[in-house]
């Protein structure tokens, strides 16, 4: 078997060393943008994961987010829990929120919405909601009669199009809201937000306390409790420690929430992802086994002498397994270096979606050695197959054909 | 050395198989530098390469130095073709993609001589036929009959019991002719090789010691030209 070896990889290192350096560099050519096209499309979707997990840090959810236990509508004791949660090391900010179902009118157009009531000044520390109000102010802390609305419902902003809207609402503008327990308020509107995303465009924001007031609530009830930490990547661990420190609620972190909430909504954009993997290592393969299959034909002549002259049809496979390893090692050691160039070039200039949404792609350390291991099992198989069954052939047929 | 019994060879089955060999019987002694002559299609080739254990035989016995050859096992078979037998092809079969070095050295290595022991088994054969200075070229940058030379020093490198040559003339010319079928004679004076040569210039003739004639795949006549005993 070692003579095999040492036989086999001198006839893979002739036929490399003297053999058409074009063919070679066009084989490495192809085989790199099969390398590509394996791992190119799941780093743009591993980039649009990241926007999308970051918008959900940044509106609904924070680091980490504490919610009612089991079928409770409320978090009973929200203050109790922001107090323990405050006082837990590591966690930078943490406020209480109401959600709540309405529908909102303006001039005769209704839409159904869902209204956010939050302490204002809070916020600050919390989520981008002040920062994104594209005309007019954020709520101020004891904004009562006021509202900001989203600029999908608002009717101004990007994919106003798409969904039902006010019309024209403008800062100053009246509108109705009737909430889920048939209660009525009129406020004024007192900005747009504009995050160029539905999760926020389609909400409004009201004062915490409009809530309370609304559904009649007492003892700091909350739907939700947000926290932020000091440091990205504590969050598992802070978590833990809110847990310790008596909070009897349901807590999440954000990651445990992108899991159920983001892998649910990318799961069509998941299979698609999986589809293009599996027809790119399908055409890959079809090539690699193309490719080496030519080389084989080619050489069947080679090949029958080898054998004549007592050369062990196994060195022979042997060299093809080698000759196609070094082959698509060389095509994934280029198709690296255009993938790096390529991930470089978006990360500098990001693709931009919705105008304001920039996709950086994600480099996937794991993804990047599967796609490797996957090139290099897939060669060897695709040396060896057309090899071996050419090493098969008597010498008679292999030589002179017939 | 070699001893043939009623060799047949057959191609294809019922009325249309071509009777290639129709039944030939000889014996070839240790140090003989045989000849087989016959036209075209007289069933030469057929027997060569059955000789050299590249084809089977349809019937007929078939022995080494009385091993039964015939009924080996391939991977047997392929051990004595790298150990034993040397076969000269008409048209050298050199791998284009090796020097000639290289080109003698891989049969070395396949039977597990190390680095250094296989570059000196190929430079020495290389020696032989007169071209251990030509040892880096690859074969694009040799003549017919350097390649020819190469052949046979891959051939004999691993010092055969016994080496075959299919028409290794056929493609050179005189001058050519001249210096393969000198490192021949030179083989087999020197060291005494066992050679078994396909041809049909009845000059070649003057080189070998015994002349075996084919005619329509029977053997015809049986010359001895000259008595190595003397
Ligand atoms: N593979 C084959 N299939 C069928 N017929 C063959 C084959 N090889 C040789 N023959 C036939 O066998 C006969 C002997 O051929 P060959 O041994 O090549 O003759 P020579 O070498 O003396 O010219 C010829 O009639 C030839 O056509
Ligand atoms: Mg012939």
């Amino acid at each position: 078997m070692i003579d095999d070896i040492r036989v086999g990889s001198l006839i893979a290192y002739c036929s490399v060393k003297r053999g058409n350096k074009k063919t070679l560099m066009f084989i490495v050519f192809v085989l790199s943008l099969i390398f590509m096209n394996l791992v190119f499309l799941p780093s743009m979707i591993g980039g649009m994961m990241v926007l999308f997990t970051g918008m959900m840090q940044d509106y609904p959810y924070g680091d980490i987010v504490i919610e009612p236990m089991d079928d409770n509508t409320y978090i009973n004791n929200a203050d109790s829990v922001l107090q323990k949660v405050r006082a837990v090391e590591g966690v930078r900010a943490a406020t209480k929120r109401l959600d709540a179902g309405a529908s909102i009118e303006h001039k005769q157009k209704v839409v159904g919405a869902s209204i956010t009531g939050l302490l204002p000044t809070e916020e600050l520390e919390i989520s981008q909601y002040p920062y994104i109000i594209s005309e007019g102010d954020f709520l101020g802390e004891l904004s009562r009669d006021e509202i900001i609305i989203g600029a999908m419902i608002a009717g101004t902003g990007f994919g106003s199009e798409i969904y039902d809207n006010l019309g024209e609402v403008r800062p100053g503008s009246l509108v109705d809201v009737t909430y889920s327990n048939g209660v009525k308020r009129t406020y004024k509107v007192k900005g747009i937000m504009e995050g160029s995303f539905e999760l926020v465009d389609l909400n409004a924001l009201v004062n915490y306390k409009e809530i309370e007031d609304v559904y009649g609530l007492e003892g700091s009830k909350a739907t939700s409790v947000v926290v932020r930490v000091d440091k990205q990547g504590t969050e598992g661990q802070i978590k833990d420690k809110i847990r310790e420190a008596g909070v009897n609620e349901q807590i999440f972190t954000w990651a445990d929430k992108s899991e159920t909430l983001i892998k649910q909504a990318m799961q069509s954009m998941g299979a698609i992802d999986t589809m293009s993997k599996f027809v790119s290592l399908i055409v890959g393969a079809a090539l690699v086994l193309i490719i080496i299959y030519i080389n084989v034909l080619n050489r069947k002549k080679e090949i029958g002498i080898l054998k004549a002259v007592g050369i062990t049809p196994r060195s022979i496979v042997l060299s093809y397994a080698f000759l196609s390893t070094f082959y698509v090692s060389l095509g994934i050691l280029s198709g690296l270096i255009l993938y790096f160039s390529l991930m470089f070039y978006f990360q500098a200039n990001p693709v931009v979606f919705y105008e304001t949404m920039e996709i950086s792609p994600q480099i996937d350390p794991v993804l990047l050695i599967e796609s490797i291991v996957t090139m290099l099992t897939l060669s060897v198989i695709a040396g060896i197959l057309p090899a071996w069954s050419v090493s098969k052939e008597s010498i008679l047929k292999a030589i002179w054909g017939r | 050395m070699i001893i043939v019994k009623n060799l047949k060879r057959y191609y294809g089955t019922g009325k249309t198989a071509v009777r290639a060999l129709k039944g030939v019987s000889f014996e070839i002694k240790k140090g003989e530098f045989v000849a087989i002559m016959g036209a075209s299609g007289s069933g030469k080739t057929t027997l060569l390469r059955i000789l050299a254990l590249l084809d089977d035989a349809t019937d007929g016995e078939y022995t080494i130095r009385g091993l039964e050859v015939s009924s080996l096992p391939e991977a047997e078979r392929s051990y004595y073709r790298l150990t034993q037998v040397g076969y000269v092809f008409q048209d050298y079969a050199l791998i284009n993609e090796m020097s000639a070095a290289e080109n003698v050295y891989i049969l070395s290595m396949m039977e597990g001589k190390s680095r250094k022991e296989s570059y000196a088994t190929a430079l020495e054969a290389l020696d032989k036929v007169g071209l251990k200075d030509k040892h880096n070229r690859i074969p694009d940058e040799l003549s017919g009959g350097e390649k020819q030379r190469v052949a046979i020093a891959r051939a004999i490198a691993k010092k055969p019991d016994i080496l075959f040559a299919d028409e290794p003339c056929a493609n050179l010319d005189t001058t050519n002719s001249k210096q393969v079928l000198d490192v021949f004679k030179e083989l087999n004076e020197k060291y005494g090789q066992t050679i078994v040569m396909v041809t049909h210039e009845l000059w070649h003739t003057e080189y070998v010691d015994r002349v075996i004639t084919l005619e329509d795949g029977n053997l015809v006549s049986d010359e001895i030209k000259r008595n190595r005993e003397e």
